[in-house]
């Protein structure tokens, strides 16, 4: 089971080792990233199965909880952890020739390995570092000024969040003296205070920097828009949701709070509302999907304010959804991009590629029986559950920001099926492996259509499992702590 | 398995068979009998359209804790048949002659196939729902069918109408999304009994919620103002059996549930006990519906294309079906109900006889038509036939239908309502009869010397639509059992009948008669005219003389642009677009917050946004909880 280190320890070590092996190969050093990121694979499929239902934590260096540092494995972080794994090799660089941009990769995807399995906050301030860091290099490897721009423009709105989660870190320290979240766990009632609140206020804003949340979330178009297709796949589809991630840890095991399922809420549904508004005047493809995929961090924020089980497997299901759908229209994108005009008459060039576009769009907006449909529906439902006006509105807004993307969606399914004309040059490309990958997005999408049931109970499952804090703390404290407690 | 898992197995069957062979010629043969097929599985439960059980399907789903079962009801068969009967006269319409010029003309003729059966197969799936989340999947599933079926043309504004359609239609399904959460959320069912038991139990202002975000949902479907804007231009811009279809029965999937929810599980009682005693919610539909009756009629006799005109009187005519059911009482109910059998038939048929002119001649711009008469007889009759029917006169169907209606607004006190009513029909019979004659009387235009009555796999499906409109209005007792069925299953008061009409205490109606005297009246003047005197002597149709002048087939004098001119002046000024104005300011609020947002997105400084997010979120926590620990 500790071999699961290796998760984070691989990439890392390749990240270093990279450049080196570049001076003799190229070749070798394009392929260490692809064999790492398989053997990390192969890991997590033989420890999903070794942890069954139940959790595992990793103490490193020796010191015991709440002093060293701890991975906590359970089904939930392995399942990211494989999606991790699964994505960047999706958008491996191939065709780059420079070594450097494999290292950065490798350091993506430790530092997002790192992200997924820590269980104290120190680490997991490190390691969103380590992600933003190589972000940031990866954007401006681009070379082009617009490039270099967005990325100096998201360096400072990243590094003022990060300044913010800090803050907030450092204010849960003041009030408890650890940062063990497992540890954190067994003192709420220090933290459930007006500062204690505050410390999750700053650390929901600081890490909603990366997980696109309304209003710091002005970089994404800018970004998306200039980075190449497969790399906006990545961040939109996945590398958002780490930073989602990181929040969840902090609001189920620490913050089950009125006050903070409020502020979710909230930035939830304004994050809805703003997008859709925006992406429906939008006239460019990737414009377009970065501010849809805004509303729906949005939507996601909201079904995090549920709270509990029901909070997390509805958010962890909107997720996986998500990273397909989003994902796999920003890899269509690869092959087809750009202002709705050049677009004309796509679906006469490619009926294919128009097809797929159709599936994803109709699952995005909730159609039946894609599993957007069921989705939305449970997350409405339960919504209504909860009662109180607040969520009543939330409802509401994520019905109108349906009623929105339809429109917009549709406007630009009409002009793929106008006739060409003269300025439209549909396709840029007549092959794109992010578009075969864009086509296994929408066969998963559809196979998963058909067992919408279980994997809704095997999400379930995992949800109930890892929204208790008591298999947690049982997992990570060692027993003097918990006696301590009672 | 019941008769409904077969009716099911049949129509999804029928589905695999048509996508699969729809570029094939096969498929023109194939349709019609596949239908027909589907027909007779209907036939099969004819039971339940007299009194019979309702039938209910042996499997259910149960998906997260949802669970889905569907029904077949007296109210499901009634809708059912219409639809049927629609799809294989369009089908039938569609196959041979038409079909090839489509293809000729580049259309995607194997798409169409598919789409009408993708519509007939998620309308029988929303007739037969049993629950609230079937209904709305079948919902659903309708409102992208009929969008498929729309967005099939290749015109530029086909499509444009086409998403304008999908995004109301999609309202209207996000207001049906939150009524059954209202419901849902109450006892955690998803059961049609639930509607009822939770609407007791409301409080008075989620009542009203309740009952509009359903009415809204299912007004935008059947196009009741003032949700109206979609429906014409979409239908009319649809190709050609496609529209037939649609404007026959798509839009009435809006009053299926209007009776399925509102009347059966609200109920007269339910919606006056919502506002107040003045004007309760009774009183606000059925004002809708006189609206709805008045102003789209109107706009249909401003038309001047054929399609269009027909498309707005759909829109028209829903005001009767929902003036009629609004009424809660036998005859209002059953006309209302009846006015769906009865308009889907006409309907359909006027429909074909444009897309029959517009195959022979091209075009559907009525200022363009005129004196197809003596070439195309049997066209016109069907089209005299239909007129007869949209119109409400005896002795077609559209008669009985309008005038249970009038009878019951009249029995109920409602005189303003019915002077309402009478409008409608009064605009009703001049825009017809702009049709018939722009179109087919007149003069003819020199272009137009060498059409010829379009074939046979067209006239049959007209032909035999104008038989059921003529003996459903000639022996009404054929379909009123069906309309007893229906109002027994949804509870309301049931119409005594019999085959000529219905027997009712303050003055029945036996249509048997009505037609009798008529053409009695017909024959004695045809009498009078043949035997007294009357000569008659046949002309060419260009041999014409006006004020004494003989008049060259080069001088325009058939009348169709500005028709009547003298109305219009009376009341072309009240012509002013006020609802297009509020879909643009609609759409013009959206595009203010629209940039207001955008405005936040482009900040030069990112980091004062956080801040101010930040302070925000503090300052709301601070509110919230005071500064404790």
């Amino acid at each position: 089971m500790n071999s699961l280190v290796l998760l984070m320890v691989l990439p890392l070590f390749a990240a270093f080792i990279i450049p080196v092996v570049a001076k003799f190969s190229s070749k070798l050093a394009l392929f260490t990233g692809p064999v790492v990121l398989c053997i990390n694979l192969l890991l997590i499929m033989s420890a999903w199965v070794k942890v069954g239902s139940g959790a595992h934590a990793i103490f490193l260096g020796g010191f015991l909880p709440p002093v060293g540092i701890v991975f906590y494995i359970d089904h939930f972080s392995l399942l990211f952890s494989g999606l991790i794994a699964s994505m960047v090799l999706i958008v491996w660089p191939w065709d780059a020739k420079e070594s450097r941009l494999y290292s950065l990769y490798m350091l993506l995807s430790a530092a997002s390995f790192g992200l997924a399995l820590s269980a104290d906050l120190f680490n997991l301030y490190v390691f969103y570092e380590l992600l933003a860091v190589a972000t940031y290099g990866i954007i401006a490897k681009q070379k082009n000024s617009s490039a270099t721009a967005a990325s100096l423009r998201y360096l400072f709105i990243s590094s003022a969040g990060s300044v913010m989660l800090l803050l907030g870190i450092a204010i849960i320290y003041t009030l408890t003296g650890t940062l063990n979240i497992a540890h954190l766990a067994t003192m709420t009632e220090n933290l459930h205070g007006f500062a204690g609140l505050s410390a999750f206020a700053l650390i929901a804003i600081g890490a909603g920097v990366k997980a696109e949340m309304f209003p710091v979330n002005s970089w994404v178009a800018e970004v998306y828009g200039t980075i190449p297709r497969q790399l906006s796949a990545l961040l939109a589809g996945l590398i958002s949701k780490l930073a989602v991630v990181l929040i969840i840890k902090m609001l189920l095991m620490v913050f089950q709070v009125q006050a903070a399922f409020d502020l979710l809420l909230v930035v939830g549904m304004l994050g809805v509302i703003s997008g859709e508004m925006v992406a429906w005047r939008a006239k460019d493809m990737i414009r377009m999907l970065s501010f849809s995929s805004i509303a729906h961090l949005g939507v996601l924020f909201i079904a995090l304010s549920i709270g509990g089980s029901k909070g997390l497997w509805l958010a962890i299901a909107i997720m996986l959804h998500h990273l397909l759908v989003k994902g796999g229209l920003f890899l269509m994108a690869d092959r087809f991009s750009g202002h709705f005009d050049k677009l004309k008459g796509l679906a006469h060039h490619s009926p294919m590629s128009a097809a797929v576009f159709l599936v994803f769009i109709l699952s995005l907006l909730g159609v039946p029986p894609l599993p957007g449909f069921w989705i939305k529906m449970a997350l409405v439902m339960n919504l209504a559950e909860l009662g109180g006006g607040l969520y009543y509105l939330a409802i509401g807004v994520i019905l109108l920001a349906t009623i929105i993307e339809t429109a917009y969606m549709f406007n630009l399914v009409q002009t793929m099926y106008l006739k060409a004309d003269a300025d439209s040059t549909p396709l840029n490309k007549r092959y794109s492996a992010s578009y075969t990958f864009a086509k296994l997005f929408a066969l998963l999408l559809l196979v998963s259509m058909v067992f919408v049931s279980p994997i809704s109970k095997r999400l379930k499952d995992i949800a109930n499992h890892s929204a208790n804090p008591q298999i947690y703390i049982h997992t990570v404290l060692p027993a003097r702590y918990l006696g301590e407690k009672s | 398995m019941t008769l409904l898992d077969h009716l099911f197995i049949v129509v999804f069957s029928c589905l695999i068979a048509i996508s699969v062979v729809r570029n094939l010629p096969i498929v023109d043969k194939l349709a019609p009998v596949l239908y027909g097929l589907i027909l007779i599985m209907l036939v099969r439960m004819a039971s339940v359209a007299y009194g019979g059980d309702a039938y209910l399907s042996s499997f259910s789903l149960d998906l997260l804790g949802f669970k889905m079962h569907w029904q077949f009801t007296a109210l499901s068969w009634y809708f059912a048949i219409i639809t049927l009967v629609a799809a294989l006269a369009s089908a039938v319409f569609m196959s041979g002659d038409w079909g090839r010029q489509y293809r000729e003309g580049g259309g995607n003729y194997g798409m169409l196939q598919l789409a009408l059966i993708v519509n007939v197969f998620s309308m029988i799936l929303l007739l037969g729902s049993g629950d609230l989340l079937s209904l709305f999947i079948g919902w659903e599933f309708v409102s992208w069918a009929s969008f498929l079926m729309m967005v099939l043309s290749p015109s530029k504004l086909a499509k444009k109408s086409a998403v304008k359609y999908i995004v109301y239609a999609m309202t209207g399904a996000m207001a049906l999304m939150v009524a059954i959460v209202m419901i849902y959320a109450v006892n955690d069912s998803l059961e049609f009994e639930q509607i009822s038991i939770v609407f007791a139990q409301m409080s008075g202002s989620s009542q009203v919620a309740l009952v509009l975000l359903l009415f809204v949902a299912f007004a935008i479907k059947m196009g009741l103002l003032p949700f109206h804007l979609w429906q014409a231009v979409a239908y009319a811009e649809t190709p050609g059996p496609g529209a037939a279809f649609l404007g026959a029965i798509s839009s009435r999937m809006g009053m299926f549930t209007i009776v399925l929810v509102i009347v059966q599980f609200i109920g007269l009682g339910g919606l006056k006990s919502v506002g107040t005693s003045f004007a309760n919610m009774q009183t606000l539909l059925a004002w809708v519906a006189a609206l709805t009756t008045i102003i789209p009629t109107y706009i249909a006799l401003q038309q001047h294309d054929a399609k269009r005109l027909l498309a707005w009187h759909g829109v028209g005519q829903g005001g009767y079906m929902l003036l009629g059911i609004i009424m809660f009482d036998s005859i209002g109910s059953a006309g209302g109900l009846m006015h769906v059998l009865n308009h889907a038939s006409y309907q359909a048929a006027l429909f074909m006889t444009v897309v029959a002119v517009m195959y022979r001649t091209g075009t559907s711009d009525l200022n363009k038509l005129g004196g197809l008469v003596t070439q195309m007889p049997l066209t016109f009759l069907v089209m005299l036939i239909g007129i007869i029917g949209l119109a409400g006169l005896p002795p077609m169907n559209g008669f009985v239908s309008k005038w249970l209606v009038y009878r019951s607004l009249l029995v109920n006190g409602q005189p303003l309502l019915f002077v309402a009513a009478v409008l409608g029909t009064l605009g009703t019979i001049l825009s017809v009869y702009k049709l018939i004659h722009n179109t087919f009387l007149g003069q003819l235009r020199l272009e137009h010397q060498n059409v010829r009555e379009v074939p046979w796999s067209m006239l049959v499906p007209m032909l035999g639509l104008s038989v059921i409109v003529f003996i459903t209005g000639f022996m009404p007792g054929l379909i009123l059992p069906w309309i007893a069925s229906v109002q027994e299953s949804v509870g309301l008061p049931v119409i005594a009948h019999h085959l000529g009409g219905i027997e009712y205490a303050k003055g029945g109606l036996d249509m048997i008669w009505v037609s009798g005297i008529l053409f009695y009246g017909f024959g004695v003047g045809a009498l009078i005219f043949y035997f007294l005197g009357g000569k008659s002597k046949r002309v060419h149709q260009y041999d014409n003389y006006a004020g004494g002048h003989f008049l060259t087939s080069d001088v325009r004098y058939h009348y169709s642009n500005n028709f009547y001119p003298g109305l219009m002046h009376l009341i072309g000024t009240w012509y002013r677009g006020s609802f297009q104005w509020l879909e643009n300011s609609i759409v013009s609020v959206m595009s203010f917050f629209s940039v207001f947002f955008e405005n936040i997105y482009r900040a030069k400084q990112p980091v004062m946004l956080l801040l101010i997010g930040v302070v925000l979120a503090l300052l709301a926590l601070y509110r919230n909880l005071g500064v404790g620990a």
